[in-house]
């Protein structure tokens, strides 16, 4: 009877507390630029954790293996801008507390015939708000996607001091929608809570991206499940993209 | 013309059975007494006893101490002893063999019983003993069957042991309380009749009465709990069975004379056993030998409860005072027992006093309870009851417990206390809500005829928990500004109906027969309703999530139970059940983002054979096979019970047996609004069928004072189902996708695993004398794995390593103290590691948490001790008809963890450690008219 109770077995092999963060995206046309830092503790007020330096990471892909270059500060670089092109799969590789860490990505192709059905938006006044009104189309993006690759659309605001049109939400200026495997997107007028000129970027981007953005993270201790990354033996994000920008202008009057 | 004497007859046997104490009774009513007493009390109740022929028992020493000078004119006996007894501050019992006891203090009957006995010779008038058989023997090996009942209620006492004298024929009544026994060697043999709070009692067959139903009615025992005197009865307010596996039997009645938390809670006591964990202080439903609350299949009158809590979780749907007694399988349950991986509890409801009218009621600082009880004419009778709980100060601690808004940042990452950032915790106006439960039972018994009885049960329970709050915000800085009310209401309920025939087929054979209705539905309203004032333009708000879950349950049953040989018993019966369940979730009133509506058929066989080759062995070999619409496929469920009975003292145990789930509940995830439980249906794609492998062996050493017992399980079980709902739009602590549309896309998934749960349970009972109680130690572990979280076996939730509970009650006279002390190891949680951010393409930066190993951390241990004093009040004749009750919940305030919640704000980590109930008192008053 006693035989029926067996020891407790130990767990988990990994300690997740000491897996290293890594943040690299592969955009062709640009230097790589990768990010390695500790975890924080939770009660920690700054932005990023502990940088790690003094790590060997290589990227293949495929047929040539190049070596990032360490820039003391948890940032690895490579600048051969010609490295990183569409349709490519990428690995990256190193060794941290003697464990390989290592992440793959594809660069998916470019966004083609990236277009807007305006580009002047006019928001809502106070006289003519009403939910029929927040609630309808401001503007739609169209593009190409025969390949369903995923997308993103990606709002940043160039003005320097963006003027908030709804005080009361402290929503933030730039942000970014989940387009998915789409090849249109309508974007309803509450969506827009800041005037000025803003670029619409259309990101075509991987699958890993994606879930990383739209998980929500639960709170209670009852069920707390980690965040989706294609690290092995870390945390973070290594995701190929690529974008094209439409540029707006938003007012209201 | 056959028809017509039954009746006649069975109202002789009924005189007949229980002649001397009623005779007693019956001569205190109506001896109408003119009498000038000047003299000692000894010296009168010597004239009376005289007089009227009445066995009167006292201590003489004491009595005689006593005067009396009054002069009785044309009052009843009864009122005589009444006003004596209560000049002298004396009681007086009826004892069954019509024995009047004086007594002084209320314990001291069991000591004039046995100076009784022994002087059995020198008192005035003899109590009449059995009568002799009249006739040498006419009829021999022949069947008996019938019904032990209570004698001041007509309530049936199932578990009653009904023995035929000097032989080792004996049985236990059913629960309808009925017997049969095959084989009695005479028509002049006599019956012992006992049963736990009841005083044993012998009857003498005949050879007119055995040919008819024999209703065996006993006189309670004059207090439930410390009867030194009767033998091998167990006298306690929970027993374990121990000719029978995994058994745990609960009759309500006791119930006061322990600890509670604002209700006698019926489910709650049995939390106090070993096997059945009691740290789950928020829920009602229980945790079996490291089964889940949805696992535990529980019966009222014969239909499915779904829902068997009240108000967070914190108080048992079943109301006390309707409950006639509930029996607990936590595992290797019989064939006529399915549909549930791990556990059974049956709770039978009272069918109504049959005697007289009563009405009674409990306060307490929660709610209050009150039933009506009553026969019909001669053949039915009813009872309801009803509680309401209302907003004392209690309840306002229970639920500012819950919903407490106060959160604390903690620097050191885990650890510390604070309340629960509950729903629109920080900011704004909360309004006092308004949340409350009520509860209806009620019952009706027919007797169509003698062997033929017709029973109607109905419940109704309702819970209305209220979060809604008004929320206004300033204007900052604009002319804008909010009211918004955030409605957080959910409503939830059960109902169930039941209608019964109970059927005496032959004198071996019975039959039950169950049409029963089970419904339950919870409805849940986050919306968001109000006005925003922005610019001076005003818009109305309706936005937010409606869930419904509706579950109907339509089943119809029959359990027959034959004796076919004095040592071989089959039970077999037919069951179907036709469910609905449906699953509604909408947003924003218009677009439902889940929508199920599934109904399956189950329907099937079972039997079961009950085998006592020899009086050592009892086997229970028995099948079930089910049928279940959904996927079309047969589930067979064979399982096997078996003791063995070495010495008196000595038993050994063993069971095992397959079992198969078919609805279950899964928990949707809610971030911001607590998780939601709802019940789902097997189907043949994404939430298969569920089943579970028992193997039990235990043995037990039982003498008249201690029971000493040992039980060991494994249980594996497969195709467990978890859910995950995640809707997309929403986000956690960093918002990284914008919510642009008006509705939000829902993904589902439904993660299926397997799972192991297995255990030892001790415990050392001391059964009876003044101080009474148990410690137990269980020594477990439960441990899950899916697919989805790796290969590896994680704890489950409700994975409890070591759990120990001591449970003592002291008999004093009209008091009774409890002192209760339970302590486990912590749950297990996943807990976060660290945080890390990442800079997303718009340049915003999203948190996110680094978490351990699933459940790889533990809670704190958890222990907490409660007490309790209760004062009974009694009659001058000895009846109970109430008690006033002290409860301490957690007396030394020690702080149980329930769970953590995280907030991610700003990069940081905000912990709150969320609390189980502090130090609580709780006065509960309970009193019935007679």
């Amino acid at each position: 009877m006693i035989a029926l109770i067996a020891s407790c077995k130990k767990e988990n092999t990994v300690d997740n507390a000491t897996k290293p963060v890594v943040i690299g995206y592969l955009i062709p046309g640009q230097s790589i630029s990768l990010r390695v830092y500790s975890q924080k503790g939770l009660s920690d007020t700054a932005t990023y954790g502990t940088p790690i330096t003094g790590l060997t990471p290589s990227v293949s892909d495929g047929s040539k293996t190049v070596q990032l270059t360490d820039s003391g500060n948890g940032i690895y670089t490579y600048n051969d801008l010609s490295f990183v092109s569409s349709g490519k799969t990428y690995q990256l590789k190193f060794t941290y507390n003697s464990l390989p860490v290592t992440a793959t990505t594809s660069v998916p192709s470019k966004p083609v015939g990236f277009t807007a059905s305006k580009t002047l938006i006019n928001l809502p006044t106070g006289s003519t708000i009403s939910p029929q009104a927040t609630d309808s189309i401001a503007v739609t993006f169209k593009w190409k996607n025969p390949d369903s690759l995923y997308h993103v659309i990606v709002f940043k605001n160039d003005d320097s001091s963006p003027f908030n049109i709804h005080p009361q939400f402290n929503a933030a200026v730039n942000f970014t929608i989940n387009a998915k495997k789409a090849e249109y997107y309508n974007v309803y007028y509450r969506t827009f809570n800041y005037i000025g000129i803003y670029r619409a970027i259309l990101w075509s981007v991987s699958e890993d991206y994606i879930n990383m953005l739209k998980t929500n993270a639960n709170t209670s201790s009852q069920r707390l499940t980690d965040a989706p990354t294609n690290i092995i033996n870390g945390y973070g994000i290594f995701s190929g993209m690529q974008s094209d920008t439409i540029k707006l202008q938003l007012t209201q009057y | 013309m056959k028809k017509s004497l039954i009746p006649l007859l069975l109202f002789t046997i009924v005189l007949h059975c229980t002649a001397q104490a009623q005779h007693t009774k019956r001569l205190l009513k109506k001896s109408i007494i003119n009498h000038f007493f000047t003299c000692t009390l000894d010296k009168m109740f010597d004239t009376i006893s005289v007089a009227y022929q009445i066995p009167i028992f006292f201590e003489r020493e004491q009595i005689q101490k006593m005067d009396v000078a009054n002069h009785f004119f044309e009052e009843s006996l009864e009122d005589v002893f009444k006003y004596v007894c209560k000049e002298n501050n004396l009681q007086y019992w009826i004892e069954n063999d019509g024995t009047i006891y004086i007594l002084q203090k209320p314990d001291d009957l069991p000591r004039l019983r046995q100076q009784n006995q022994l002087k059995k010779t020198g008192g005035l008038v003899k109590p009449k003993h059995l009568e002799l058989a009249v006739n040498p023997p006419t009829r021999h090996h022949f069947a008996i069957h019938g019904k032990v009942s209570d004698q001041n209620t007509g309530e049936a006492l199932p578990g009653a042991t009904v023995k035929i004298r000097f032989t080792d024929l004996s049985t236990m009544t059913n629960t309808d309380g009925s017997f049969s026994i095959l084989n009695v060697p005479s028509d002049t043999v006599s019956v012992e009749v006992s049963f736990i709070g009841y005083q044993k009692d012998i009857f003498r067959l005949n050879s007119k009465n055995i040919d008819s139903a024999l209703v065996f009615a006993l006189f309670p025992t004059m207090n439930a709990l410390n009867e030194v005197e009767i033998t091998d009865k167990k006298t306690g307010v929970l027993n374990t069975d121990s000719k029978k596996v995994s058994v745990l039997q609960l009759n309500p009645t006791a119930l006061d004379k322990l600890p509670n938390i604002g209700e006698r809670d019926v489910m709650r006591a049995f939390q106090l056993m070993p096997g059945v964990s009691a740290t789950n202080e928020s829920s009602s439903g229980a945790y079996v030998r490291g089964g889940t609350p949805d696992q535990n299949l529980v019966t009222f009158d014969g239909f499915t409860v779904y829902q068997v809590d009240h108000l967070y979780g914190f108080f048992s749907a079943f109301n006390s005072n309707a409950v006639r007694d509930v029996d607990m399988y936590k595992g290797g349950f019989s064939s006529k027992y399915g549909g549930r991986l791990s556990s059974v509890t049956e709770i039978r409801g009272k069918d109504g006093n049959k005697i007289e009218t009563n009405i009674g009621g409990d306060l307490s600082l929660l709610s209050t309870n009150i039933y009506a009880e009553s026969p019909i004419g001669s053949k039915s009778s009813a009872l309801i009851a009803f509680r309401r709980s209302y907003q004392g100060p209690f309840y306002d601690k229970i639920f500012g417990q819950f919903n407490s808004s106060a959160t604390t940042a903690i620097p050191s990452g885990r650890g510390g206390f604070g309340g629960r950032g509950g729903p629109g915790g920080g900011f704004g106006n909360q309004t006092t809500p308004s949340s409350y439960f009520y509860d209806i039972n009620a019952k009706y018994v027919y007797a169509l005829s003698p062997k033929n009885t017709l029973s109607v049960s109905y419940y109704n329970g309702h819970d209305n928990v209220d979060n809604s709050r008004e929320m206004n915000i300033p204007a900052f800085g604009t002319a804008s500004s909010s009211d918004i009310k955030i409605n957080d209401k959910t409503i939830s309920g059960n109902t169930g109906a039941a209608l019964k025939l109970t059927s005496t087929v032959a004198k071996n054979l019975t039959n039950n027969t169950i049409l029963s209705y089970s419904g339950f539905f919870s409805d849940r309203d986050r919306t968001n309703t109000g006005n925003v004032t922005d610019s001076g333009t005003t818009t109305t708000i309706n936005s937010g999530t409606l869930e419904k879950n509706r579950l109907r349950d339509l089943s119809i049953k029959s359990d027959w139970e034959w004796q076919a040989t004095s040592k071989v018993k089959f039970l077999y019966g037919a069951f179907g059940s036709n469910l609905n369940i449906k699953y509604n979730y909408t947003q924003n009133d218009t677009s439902q983002l889940i929508n199920k509506n599934n109904t399956g058929t189950i329907g099937g066989v079972y039997t079961e054979a009950e085998i006592e080759p020899n009086d050592k062995l009892h086997i229970q070999p028995g099948l079930r096979s089910t049928y279940f619409s959904p996927d079309g496929k047969m589930y067979f469920e064979p399982r096997l019970n078996l003791t063995y009975h070495f010495t008196d003292e000595f038993n050994l145990k063993g069971a095992t047996g397959r079992f198969y789930q078919f609805t279950k509940q899964v928990v949707r995830e809610d971030v911001a609004g607590g998780d939601r439980n709802f019940w789902v249906l097997a189907n043949n794609s994404t939430i298969p069928v569920a089943s579970a492998n028992h193997f039990i062996a235990g043995f037990n050493y039982e003498t008249r004072e201690f029971l000493f017992d040992v039980e060991a399980y494994y249980k594996k079980l497969d195709k467990i189902t978890e859910y995950s709902i995640r809707q997309e739009g929403f986000a956690g602590g960093g918002m990284p996708f914008r919510n642009n549309g008006g509705t939000a896309t829902l993904t589902e998934d439904f993660y299926n695993g397997r799972g192991f749960a297995k255990g030892i349970e001790f415990m050392l009972q001391k059964k009876m004398g003044k101080y009474t109680g148990w410690i137990s130690y269980t020594l477990a572990q439960a441990k899950n794995q899916y697919d989805v979280y790796g290969d590896q076996y994680f704890s489950a939730p409700q994975d409890i390593t070591h759990e120990v509970k001591s449970i003592n009650m002291y008999h004093l006279q009209r008091w009774s103290f409890s002192a209760l002390f339970i302590a486990s190891t912590g749950h297990p949680y996943t807990a976060p590691l660290g945080t890390y951010s990442v800079t997303t393409l718009d340049g915003n930066k999203v948190t996110y948490l680094t978490i351990s190993a699933k459940n790889g951390e533990r809670l704190p241990a958890y222990h907490r001790l409660d007490l309790s004093a209760t004062y009974d009040l009694l009659k001058i004749d000895g009846h109970k008809v109430g008690s006033i009750g002290l409860s301490l919940f957690n007396v030394y305030n020690h702080v149980n963890s329930w769970y953590n919640e995280y907030y991610i704000r700003n990069n940081q980590v905000t912990t709150t450690n969320v609390k189980y109930l502090g130090f609580t008192p709780n006065i509960t008053l309970s009193l019935k008219w007679k």
